[in-house]
Formats: C-alpha cells, structure tokens, sequence
C-alpha cells in the first residue's frame, strides 16, 4: 500500500503530539484531583501505562516508545521522590521505567503484527476479488484473441506495466506475439526476448525475474500451460522488481488465461469433430439420395427411348404413348431433383438474393395451384382466402417454391381423391398459411426432423423423394423471418404451418376512382 | 392465323447440338422453316443476310451471352427475339425483355409452350391491326366504346382498371413486364418500388372477371416477371 509521503510525515507528527497532549493531560488531571500524592505510586504508574498502550495498538512503534519515554519523565519529575526533580534517588525506580519501556515495545510489536496481517488480509481478498472478476469475464469470452488480450491489459493495468503474449504461430515454428498490453507498447519484440520466450515454450519453465534461469533480465516469462498442453507464453516487463503478492497474482492470471485457452480449444476441436462427423453424414445422405433419384428416371427413360427405338413395331399406338408418357415423368422428375439440388446449394453458400416486394399471397396461390395442377388428379384442393387479404413483404418466387414443394408433398403423399385444405388466416401482425392433408402423415417426434436436409421418414420410403423440398421451404421461409412447422392432422394426415410476418403498407398513393 | 405462320422462317442461335436438333424436329412438324446458328457472332451474321422471321435466342452462348446479341440485333432490327433461358435466372429474363426480347421461353419447355410464343410473337410482330373489339370466351372488350362485357353483363372499371385491361388484352398472349405495365398505364411518374400498385390493380380486375381469382383464367402470373394475358383460343 502505497502512502503518500506528506501526508505521512503530518499524521506522524498529529500522533506524536497527540501523545504528548494525553500524557499533559494526565498529568494535569492527576495533580488536581490528588495535590498532595496520596494515591499509591503502582497505581500512578499504571495510569501512565495507559497512553503507551493505547498508541502502542492505534499508532504503532514509534508513538508508543514516545508515550513510554515522555510517561516515565512525566512520573519521575512529579511522583518519584525527590518531586519536581528528574533525580532518581531509589535506583529500584529504574527497573520500573524498564518495565515500563519494555512494556510499550513489546504491545506496540504485538498490535503492529496484527495490523500488518489485518492488511495482507485486505491485499488478498482485493486480488482474490480481482482474479474472480477476470476469471468471471474470461469465461464468458469464446473468442481467443478478445481473451488474451483481455489478462494481458489486466496484468498491465494493475501493475502498471507492460505485458506480452506470445502463442505458437500458424506454421507451428516459432512464437508470435499475439497481444500487447499497452497496445502502443513495443516491449518484447526484440530478439532477445523472444529467445528466451522461445526457451520457456519449449522448456515449460518459468524464466526472468522471480526464477532461477536469467533472473538479471527485466522481465519475467511464464509458460502457459495445463497438464501436457502448452499453449503460449506470457511475458510481463518489471523493472523494479516485484512483490510476492503480485507475483501470485501474475501466476494466478496465467492459469486462468491457460485454462481459458485450452477450454476454447477444446470446444474448437469438439465442434470440428462434430461438423466433420456432420459432413460425412450429409455426404453418405447425398450420395444415397441422388445417385437413387436420378438413377431411377434415368433408368425409366433410357428403357422406354430404346424400347421405342429398337421394338417400334412391337407396340400399339396405345404402349407406345405409354412410354412416352414414362420417359417425360422420369425428366420432369429429374428436373425437380435438379431444381432442388440447386435451391440448396443457392440457399446454403448465401446466394439467395431475396426480393423483397409487397406480394399478394391471392396471386401467388393462383401460381401454385397452376403449377400443381397436373400432378394433383383426383385430389381436391380447397382454398379458402379473405380476398381482402393484406400483402405480405417477400420474394414472390421463393414463397411461390415454398408452397409449390408444401402442397406437391400433400398430393404425393395423400390417396387419389382426398382433400386438401389450404387456409389462409390473418392477424394483426402475421399472415399463417395452413396446408393441412389426409395423407401418410407423420408422428409428433418427427416433426422437427423433417425440415432436416435428405431425412426421409421411414414411412415416406415407398415414394421418390430427396427430402430437400422441406429443408429448402425452412431455410426461404426462416429468410423471410417466418416460420414453419409440421403436426399431425386429425384423423389422419399431416398440417404444415407457415407463418410469415405482416407490415403496414401504405397505400395512401392510391387514390378511389369512380367506376365507368 | 395459319397464313402469318406458313413458311415463317425461324433463326435457332443454341450452342448445343442436341437442343437445335429437337428444336428443327418440332419446328419442321410445325410447318416452320428454320435456320441454325451455333455463336453470337453467326446470329448476327445469319440475321442480316437471311432476314428470319424470328430468333429463338440462348441467353448463354459461349462466345458472346446472348444478351449482347441482343443488345447489339435491336439496334438496327425489330424483329421478333424470344429468348431461351434456365429457370433459375429470373434478373436474366427480365433483363432481357427490358432490353428488346419479345418474350422468354424456360428451359426446360414443352414444345406446345414454345410454338404457342412463337405464334404470339409472329403475330404481335406482323403489325395486326388492333382490332376494335376482342373477345376472351365469356368476356368482351369494345375499344371504341370503352366497355366491357362479363357473360352480356357490363362489368364497371375505373379509368385505370380499364386501362390496365387494356394493356393486357391488346397485347394477349405475351409477357408484360411490371415496369411495362406501370409504364403504360401510370405512365412516366411510377418507381419500381410502385409495383405493389400494379398488383392491387391485377387483383381489382381478376375480382370483377374472374370466376375464382384464385385460379385465374384470363390474367396469368409470370412470376416475378409480370403478366401474361391468355389467347383467344385458349379460354
């Protein structure tokens, strides 16, 4: 604790004074109450031990030896025979005053300990205080270099210094420096002390100030390592010297710069792991799911071209427009396949460049329903919309292919000849539309999964399909900061739920106009 | 119509073999005639020596995007270009028409599809006479009267209702761009963020003509495109 030498010198002489006053005091009091001593000499004594004691523990050392030299004048001059006199004419006196002496030293040493411990006590629980603070902020931190930079400003700020870290660089052959604290400090780039940083990395010893190896060099080193694991070194300039305290506190803060480090790595190399084990998934998935869908038209097609071209003869008017109603199906199937594999692709390297523009969901619908038209056969789709419904702000096209992939998968996956209702419903801040079959249907535990890229449920295996059309709505529909959702219908079946945020258009623009 | 399509000669600028021999199959069966170029740079000279009647146009050809032979035929020729595009390409296709193409065609397309453009667009282009009235099945329109018919039924339009028709149906069978549309019909004053006005318009009229606007039979969606009024003989 650094105190500030005026004011020490001035409170140093306030005590001394203060000292001095009490004993007068004392004296005055003592003399007046009893003019002619009467009260026994032990007792006197006694009450000038008072003063010594009570600066001994408030004042320390000096003042009480002070109060002890000036109490032992005061009651020689007034109460030790011959009186007003600092003679001393029975020599026992002295072994009293030695007493007394010896007295003061020994409380004033007592109490000056206990301060002492009263204040590393303080000192500790302020770093301790301090550490816990940096440790709290380090574990919210997951970016490195924020946290690095984070305990070397920390080091420096409390010890007003400079600090350096150094990590291993990219091409795994030396040290860099990552962080220096100050920002504009230029301490530990030299040659020097990168070698000796160098030498604590691959020593894993501490170097510098405070430790055996080159304790003459100005700054001190440490490795920042846990277990086995070394992951930098920390460097922190100290001219003069430091103490024990704050050498704990620097130790302190390099664990915990460590174990942050290592816990960001390790969260690093789980997350790789996972997204490896991820892709490898997905590539199997891909793999499977379009070697089998274009296979499979693929194979219709070629077989139905070269029967028509070899047998032309073999079939009836009737077959061969069956094959050639084969050989269009199996291209329009790929087709989508196509379509689809680019739509991920779009929406998954961030190309979907969306329009936004005030669409009627009315003439969107008209689209759909048009484009659906030829595979929905027997099936009827009920729409029911308020031709008043407000416009919704989106890509026309993209919510267009959202509900085309919706309501195609409610027709491929209902009986020929059942129904189909797509609903239309408004609120004040939202537009829900509701395509709900009687179709397959699909369990509550799957309804998540299925907006998975290439999951197919186990009950759609039967039917072709990549399981791209669901994940492809959910990526256009959460670009348009909507959501879906899928549930079961009742009795049987599957309800998709799109909603999609609604904004105040203003149509001030447009003026009434009488009819002719 | 028969007599605008006979012996209507048809310049095929596609870089891939297999598309022009498709596409002379099906336009010879279609009493078309037709001539092939496989770069931009033999469209333009096949269009200035053989004068065609129409250029089916491949918006991705190798040498030169189609988009330049386009650029560069519409600055000595009106003919009519319909140009052949990917599906994903939309930014591509309304370029495209903003810049002299008749209308687009997406890749893949069936061949009813393609002969019925490029029927539309011979048409559009032999400069018919805009006839005074026309009829859509049940709906008609008079020009010169400004009125129109619903099953016998005067239909009342506002001025821009009517307008917004008129565009569409003088023009049946082809694409109309939104900024087409609000060009013609707001005329020079409209931003493109003004498309919304236009699609007001369009649900206006599909309430008062058609029978379910969601299934719309006269005014068809060209989505993000624009419009497309049905043909004659379609409804």
């Amino acid at each position: 604790m650094e105190v500030n030498p005026g004011y020490s010198s001035w409170a140093a002489w306030k005590r001394y004074t203060g000292v001095t006053a009490v004993i007068i005091l004392l004296t005055i009091l003592l003399r007046l109450i009893d003019s002619s001593p009467s009260i026994d000499l032990v007792n006197i004594a006694l009450i000038y031990l008072f003063p010594v004691l009570f600066s001994a523990v408030y004042w320390g050392m000096g003042p009480a030896l002070w109060a002890a030299a000036f109490g032992v004048l005061a009651f020689d001059f007034f109460y030790v025979p011959p009186f007003l006199s600092f003679t001393v004419t029975d020599l026992r006196y002295l072994i009293s005053f030695a007493v007394f002496i010896a007295v003061a030293v020994l409380t004033a040493r007592l109490s000056e300990q206990l301060r002492q411990q009263v204040r590393l006590a303080r000192e500790r629980e302020a770093s301790t205080a301090s550490l816990y603070d940096i440790s709290r902020q380090l574990t919210a931190i997951t970016d490195i270099k924020e946290l690095l930079s984070n305990v070397a400003s920390q080091i420096a700020m409390d010890l007003n210094t400079q600090t350096v870290l150094y990590v291993q660089s990219e091409q795994r052959e030396s040290l860099e420096i990552v962080v220096h604290a100050p920002v504009d400090s230029t301490w530990g780039s030299t040659e020097s002390e990168l070698v000796i940083a160098n030498w604590v990395y691959q020593n894993r010893k501490r170097a510098g100030k405070g430790s055996t190896l080159l304790p003459e060099a100005v700054g001190m080193y440490l490795p920042l390592s846990i277990d086995d694991q070394i992951y930098g070194v920390l460097g922190v300039h100290l001219g003069r010297g430091i103490s024990s305290e704050d050498q704990r506190m620097i130790e302190a803060l390099a664990g915990i710069a460590a174990s942050a480090i290592a816990r960001t790595k390790l969260a690093e190399e789980a997350k790789l792991a996972h997204l490896t084990a991820e892709s490898e998934r997905l590539r199997t998935a891909i793999l499977d799911s379009v070697s089998h869908e274009l296979r499979t038209p693929l194979a219709a097609i070629i077989g139905s071209a070269s029967g028509l071209l070899e047998g032309d003869a073999l079939f009836t008017s009737e077959e061969r427009k069956e094959l050639l109603v084969t050989i269009r199906e199996g291209a329009l199937r790929m087709n989508r396949l196509v379509s689809n594999l680019l739509g991920m692709v779009r929406l998954e390297s961030g190309m979907l460049g969306l329009r936004r523009e005030w669409c009627d969901i009315q003439d969107i619908l008209g689209v759909v329903l048009a484009q659906v038209k030829e595979d929905q056969l027997q099936r009827k789709i009920h729409v029911e919309i308020d031709p008043d419904t407000p416009f919704i702000q989106g890509d026309e096209i993209l919510i267009e292919q959202v509900l085309v992939n919706v309501l195609s998968n409610s027709i491929k996956y209902s009986p020929d000849g059942s129904e189909i209702r797509l609903q239309v419903q408004c609120f004040p801040s939202k537009l829900s539309i509701i395509i709900s079959d009687q179709g397959i249907g699909i369990i509550a535990a799957e309804s998540e999964q299925i907006f998975d890229k290439f999951y197919r449920s186990h009950r759609a295996q039967h039917l072709p399909g990549t399981g791209l059309g669901l994940a492809i709505c959910k990526g256009i529909i959460e670009a348009h900061e909507g959501t879906i959702t899928a549930e079961p219908n009742r009795p049987q079946g599957t309800i998709i739920r799109i909603e999609l945020p609604l904004k105040e258009l203003e149509e001030g623009k447009i003026e009434r106009e009488e009819e002719m | 119509m028969e007599q605008v399509n006979k012996g209507a000669r048809i310049l095929v600028v596609d870089d891939e073999p297999q598309i022009r021999k498709l596409l002379k199959v099906n336009l010879q069966a279609h009493q078309f005639e037709m001539i092939e170029a496989v770069s931009g740079e033999e469209a333009i000279y096949q269009i200035s020596r053989e004068h065609p009647d129409l250029v089916l146009l491949d918006l991705g050809l190798p040498d030169q995007s189609g988009m330049d032979v386009l650029h560069l035929v519409r600055e000595w020729s009106s003919i009519p270009i319909i140009v052949l595009t990917a599906k994903e390409r939309d930014a591509d296709k309304i370029a495209a028409l903003e810049g002299g193409a008749d209308d687009y065609v997406t890749k893949p397309f069936s061949m009813g599809e393609l002969v019925a453009r490029i029927r539309v667009a011979l048409r559009h282009a032999g400069g018919a006479v805009q006839e005074a009235v026309l009829n859509f099945g049940r709906l008609r329109l008079d020009f010169a009267q400004r009125s129109v018919e619903l099953a016998g039924e005067r239909v009342k339009l506002t001025p821009t209702e009517y307008d917004l028709l008129k565009a569409l149906a003088s023009h049946a069978g082809k694409v109309l761009t939104q900024r087409y549309l609000l060009q013609e019909v707001w005329g020079g004053h409209h931003y493109e963020s003004d498309s919304h006005y236009l699609r007001i318009y369009i649900g206006h009229l599909r309430k008062k003509l058609e029978e379910d606007p969601t299934r719309p039979k006269l005014i068809m969606t060209e989505p993000g495109i624009g419009y497309r009024f049905t043909l004659q003989d379609e409804v």
